[in-house]
């Protein structure tokens, strides 16, 4: 029967740390706010870099800048699209993403080589006239798109399908395991050094003027094809069957199998897709930079991936703004802190976000666990 | 909680915990036997292998050693001859026993006990005579560097083959004590084999201990936690540049080694503690992209001078610091203090890693079965469960990165003081991901299972690769594809990591050792759901 | 002063709300139940007052020190015990080791002691690893002390899972459906134990779905339907008061009964 009030309080012993209740509240509901603001509070430190930016460098500089984060943005918009897409479909983070971005870049080259083999010069093509252009990049583009989307298809077939329902780690490890290959492949073939993509007199001269920066024409070229298959990709996934079918199956896919659909192939065409993205942006890269090194896929995934996360992992449209704006931090951080801190400060983003807000800027994945 | 009515889920797991400890302790006999036989085959066939094929350069142990010894030496290896003959007999008469299921003859055991004793001794003999050079053993003939490294080789190969078979009962029962004395005995007279290229080997073998020690470190912070860490290369760069900064002339101060060492772990597992904070909160792989950042991180912080200008970079920028002091006992001013070992001589490095290696073995054992290693298993497997039952899940996973990390932190400093410079390339992701091979091969968790996995990593690394060029070169010759020697064979190091970490969670998750829960754990999707992910719900 | 008091408690889930303004005290030395139809609330109060959940409003106190804001590992260290509805055991460790985590909090050595192996670690293990396999042997469960908690018959797992909660000296024990899945020898056995629990000193606060348990061993019950508090009183009170029946059996249950 109840002992009385007396023991009670003689029987616990007190705690380690009494906070007091108000405080509490107030970290708790603090916690809380913090994440819902997270929106705001980005949109106030990347204004305040572009300000600091045009203070100390002036409006040309700045411009010229703002051109630089958008064509680099666009290249990492359309890998981050291909990492979010995996990770909505199967909640992997797939390291090898960045290196089949590269291994993109150097077969581009080699289907170049293969068809100078045969007769047909890609580089006279592409130099001669506008149309020769058009023609060089008809050929280039779906070729080594469609090659990187079946060497997306292929490393999932052998490496991840297996593991689809073991627990997160085996995946993960196989995930950095297959990046290393990759690489370790990409590195006996091309060697230690730069590679040369070979395209870079493509497509040259300046596109127009604004206010006094030049626009040229190689910047044009990667922004409106990043935008372009973003919206392509879009419409895609919102008006297609297939697309309907990846949206559900990245939301519920035992409901999804249950519904008829071929969870195989949906993943099968999800990895082919993101993986033919990271191709076009491959070649995209190619025809700006001239430089490919086997190592190239690791810093470009994870800042690729840092764009996904920012944008909201899930979500391609989230990743397509998030390339777009860690381009434009990249390069504005840079101007003022210095080109070697550019990749600090990348992860330094990566990790402010995911420990503040998960979910990213268009949070779309909710955590279904607890 | 698994459904226990699940008769498959109940095949693969032991009852009880004495099963299990059983179990591993004959995984040990197994990797003895094994790694016995695999020695022995390999000094035996290969140089017999490349000898067949190429100009009269290497001769097979067998010729060496049964041409003309004398003396002593000649009675040694024919004794051993007739032990390994009567140990195979002693095999086959096993098996043939256990198939038909007869009894084996009255005492047995000693007899098999006796002939391992015996053929130890005789190889012991052997590798004292030929050590001392007091009898020619192999004839009169300087075997080249394949020959010797043959040799070395049978004869711990026998060695082992030996003490495990002989011995089998007692190895069975004290697993880890058997497996202990193996290492100490091996690893202590590695240094005298190797007639041929005593510096190489040996200096291979100081690599070896350094990536036994990341691979120990990263086995508290993946094995025993379960926190995914791709980063781990930041604290063996801490480690380094502790060392480096400390003593050597980049700041003029000039601390004992065996002080540094200490700071060099303390100053890792520092940052090992501060670099996990963010991360206790996120899911797996999250957590394992954030370390990866910080991988990236701390070189670039080093590369870039961190706390530092150009006129005077606090880490020597790309360059990194070079003229650091080894390491050198303190004199006292005594001239009889100064033994002046650590020269250009490796041994004494090799020493010294060997005994840092046992030490943190030692440690890392006691804290395995000590309530923090407990606490360990049980936030992996059930975080929100672990909270609920008193474990501060957030301490505990920040001692599992600073005791990991601070592991590493002693490899950074003996690194620095064995190599003499340190740069920010020698910290990139491929030293990470290396550490994440060794783990993964060996056995995440299992302790004996890791350095197996540094062990054999090293081995391929610094001598399968390497030594590829040279027989390929040979079997080219033979089978008409002269191609096959140009292949740069140590450049295929990315590949083999690649193709081990993807082999080994396809095929054997656990690893080669597994540690008995993570086997389950890893191989039947058991996942505990984190604590910080439940809490946040409202 | 209660030993535990539940105060106007209040949890939200963004739209829904799970708990709403639940208050009660359990007096030192008594046993409590809470009953309710399922969804009613009752884990969702139980994750509150262990700190599972962070509370929306009101606040929990214990021994008179407010529990609003701590992290579950500090609750349990305070004195307060759980089991887990769906069973949480470690299923891969023995189950001596099972308990032997119960103790965790209730050690003292530090990680030096641990990593060198110290006198003062060596005896502390030793004593730990006793007092767990004595508190194996008072729920009759030190016959299976080495096995894997995963191998154990359903019942046995539960009673374990009661074993490792004892193992951190509390003086609350609150136990989530204990009874759910036993056959009614089980239960009987079960009734036992919690009432030897008592006896020893423990103040028992559990969740639970059988009639006749509750009936059986509680004190005092306490009724929650949609996630607020419609009776509390003696077994007697609570299986006559119409707002029980009604949540259970429907509305206009209670007058059917009386009019019947």
């Amino acid at each position: 029967m109840p002992n009385g009030e007396a023991a009670a309080a003689a029987v616990v012993e007190p705690p380690a740390v009494i906070a007091p209740p108000l405080l509490t509240r107030f970290r708790l509901r603090f916690a809380a706010i913090s994440a819902q603001f997270f929106l705001a509070f980005m949109i106030a430190a990347f204004v305040a870099l572009i300000a600091l930016v045009f203070a100390n460098k002036g409006g040309n500089e700045t411009g010229a800048q703002l051109i630089n984060g958008l064509y680099l943005g666009g290249i990492y918009a359309l890998i981050a699209v291909g990492y979010t897409m995996v990770y909505g479909i199967i909640e992997l983070i797939n390291f090898a993403h960045g290196d089949v971005f590269t291994f993109g870049g150097m077969l581009s080259v080699w289907i170049g080589a293969l068809l100078g083999k045969v007769g047909l010069d890609m580089t006279k093509l592409a130099t001669s006239n506008f149309g020769g252009l058009v023609a060089a990049l008809l050929i280039i583009f779906p070729l080594t798109m469609l090659c990187t989307g079946l060497l997306g298809v292929t490393i999932e077939r052998v490496a991840y399908r297996r593991l689809r329902n073991a627990p997160r780690l085996a995946p993960l490890i196989t995930a950095v395991g297959m990046s290393f290959f990759l690489e370790g492949i990409m590195f006996v073939t091309a060697g230690s050094g730069n590679y040369g993509a070979q395209k870079e007199n493509w497509i040259t001269g300046t596109a127009f003027t604004v206010h006094g920066v030049q626009v040229f024409w190689p910047q044009l070229f990667v922004i409106l094809v990043a935008v372009i298959m973003m919206v392509a990709l879009q419409v895609f996934v919102r008006f297609t069957r297939i697309g309907k079918a990846m949206r559900a199956t990245a939301q519920d896919r035992d409901a999804a199998l249950l519904s008829g659909i071929n969870i195989n192939r949906t993943i099968s065409v999800t990895f082919f897709i993101g993986s033919a993205m990271a191709g076009a942006g491959a070649v995209v890269y190619a025809i700006y930079y001239d430089l490919l090194q086997w190592n190239l896929g690791f810093k470009f995934g994870i800042i690729a991936f840092t764009a996904a996360v920012l944008g909201g992992i899930g979500n391609i449209l989230g990743a397509g703004i998030g390339g777009f704006l860690i381009g434009l931090i990249a390069v504005f951080g840079s101007e003022l802190i210095g080109g070697a801190w550019s990749n600090s400060i990348i992860f330094a983003m990566l990790i402010t976000v995911l420990v503040l807000r998960p979910t990213g800027l268009l949070g779309m994945r909710v955590p279904d666990r607890a | 909680m698994p459904d226990i009515a699940d008769p498959q889920a109940r095949v693969d797991l032991p009852d009880t915990g004495r099963q299990t400890r059983a179990a591993e302790s004959s995984a040990v006999l197994w990797l003895v036997l094994a790694g016995g036989v695999l020695l022995l085959l390999l000094g035996w066939l290969l140089p017999w292998f490349v000898e067949q094929t190429a100009s009269g350069v290497g001769h097979s142990p067998m010729d060496v050693i049964v041409s003309s010894p004398t003396g002593i030496g000649w009675l040694a290896v024919w004794a051993m001859g007739i032990c390994m003959l009567a140990l195979l007999a002693g095999v086959g008469y096993d098996v043939f026993a256990q198939l038909t299921e007869r009894a084996t003859p009255f005492r047995w055991s000693r007899i098999r006990a006796g002939l391992a004793i015996l053929g130890g001794l005789c190889v012991l003999l052997i590798f004292i005579l030929v050590v001392t050079r007091s009898e020619l053993v192999f004839g009169d003939q300087t075997p080249d560097a394949l020959t010797d490294n043959a040799v070395w080789m049978m004869l711990t190969g026998f060695g082992l083959l030996a003490f495990s078979y002989g011995l089998r009962p007692w190895v069975v029962t004290h697993g880890g004590l058997a497996f202990t004395a193996v290492a100490f005995v091996v690893g202590g007279l590695f240094p005298l084999m190797f007639n041929q290229s005593p510096g190489f080997v040996v200096w291979g073998a100081q690599f070896a201990g350094i990536y036994t020690l990341l691979a120990l470190g990263l086995n508290v912070v993946v094995g025993f936690a379960g926190l995914l860490d791709l980063g781990y290369a930041a604290f063996f760069a801490i480690g380094a540049y502790s060392t480096a900064s400390l003593s050597s002339a980049a700041h003029g101060i000039h601390l004992p080694f065996w002080v540094i060492i200490f700071i060099g772990a303390a100053a890792a597992g520092l940052f090992g503690a501060l670099l996990g904070a963010p991360t206790l909160r996120l899911r797996g792989d999250y957590l394992a992209i954030v370390t990866l950042g910080f991988g990236e991180i701390v070189p670039d912080a080093a590369r870039n001078s961190l706390f530092g200008n150009l006129a005077r970079p606090s880490t020597g920028g790309p360059n990194g610091i070079s003229g650091v002091d080894s390491p050198a006992f303190p004199t006292h001013g005594h001239a009889i203090f100064d033994y002046g070992l650590f020269g250009a001589n490796p041994r004494p490095y090799y020493y010294t890693i060997l005994i840092l290696v046992a030490l943190i073995v030692v440690v890392l054992r006691n804290v395995e079965r000590s309530r923090l290693g407990r606490a360990w298993v049980a936030i992996r497997e059930d975080e929100v469960a672990a909270a609920a039952t008193g474990i501060n899940t957030v301490q505990t996973k920040l001692l599992a990165f600073a005791i990991g990390a601070s592991v590493s932190g002693f490899a950074g400093a003996f690194f620095g003081a064995m190599l003499g410079t340190v740069t920010p390339d020698n910290f990139e992701f491929a030293v990470s991901v290396t550490a994440l091979t060794t783990v993964v091969l060996g056995g995440i968790g299992n302790i004996t299972g890791v350095i197996v996995g540094a062990l054999l990593v090293s081995f391929v690394i610094f001598w399968v690769l390497p030594g590829l060029q040279e027989w390929m070169g040979t079997v080219g010759n033979t089978v008409g594809i002269s191609g096959l020697s140009t292949i740069q064979y140590s450049d295929y190091k990315y590949v083999v990591y690649g193709l081990i970490l993807i082999g080994i969670m396809l095929l054997r998750p656990s690893g080669l050792l597994p540690s008995r829960a993570r086997k389950v754990e890893l191989e039947t999707g058991a996942e505990s759901e984190p604590l910080a992910a439940v809490r946040e719900t409202g | 002063m209660a030993l535990l008091e539940v105060d106007r408690i209040v949890k939200r889930f963004g739209g829904l709300l799970a708990v709403n303004d639940v208050s009660f005290a359990v007096d030192t030395g008594e046993i409590v139940s809470m009953i309710g139809p399922n969804g009613a609330g009752k884990t969702t109060a139980f994750n509150c007052i262990t700190g599972l959940y962070p509370l929306s409003g009101g606040d929990v106190r214990f021994g008179g020190y407010s529990l609003m804001g701590m992290p579950p590992h500090r609750i349990t260290k305070l004195g307060i015990a759980r089991t887990f509805q769906n069973i949480r055991l470690f299923s891969y460790m023995t189950a001596v080791d099972n308990v032997m985590v119960g103790e965790h909090c209730r050690m003292h050595a530090h990680v030096w002691d641990a990593l060198l192996h110290t006198p003062t670690a060596r005896n502390e293990e030793r004593a730990v690893e006793a007092r767990a396999l004595q508190t194996l042997r008072k729920l009759s469960l030190e016959r299976y002390a080495d096995v894997y908690a995963r191998n154990l018959p359903y019942g046995l797992q539960r009673r374990l899972e009661i074993a490792r909660a004892l193992a951190s000296g509390p003086r609350l024990l609150l136990l989530d459906e204990p009874a759910a899945g036993l056959n009614p020898q089980e239960k009987v056995e079960l009734m036992g134990v919690i009432s030897r629990l008592r006896d020893d000193g423990l103040t028992i606060f559990l969740i639970e779905h059988d009639m006749r348990v509750v009936m059986g061993i509680s004190d005092r019950i306490v009724v929650l339907d949609h996630g607020e508090k419609i009776a509390e009183g003696s077994p007697k009170e609570v299986r006559e008061d119409p707002r029980v029946i009604d949540a259970y059996l429907g509305h206009g249950a209670s007058e059917a009964m009386r009019t019947a």
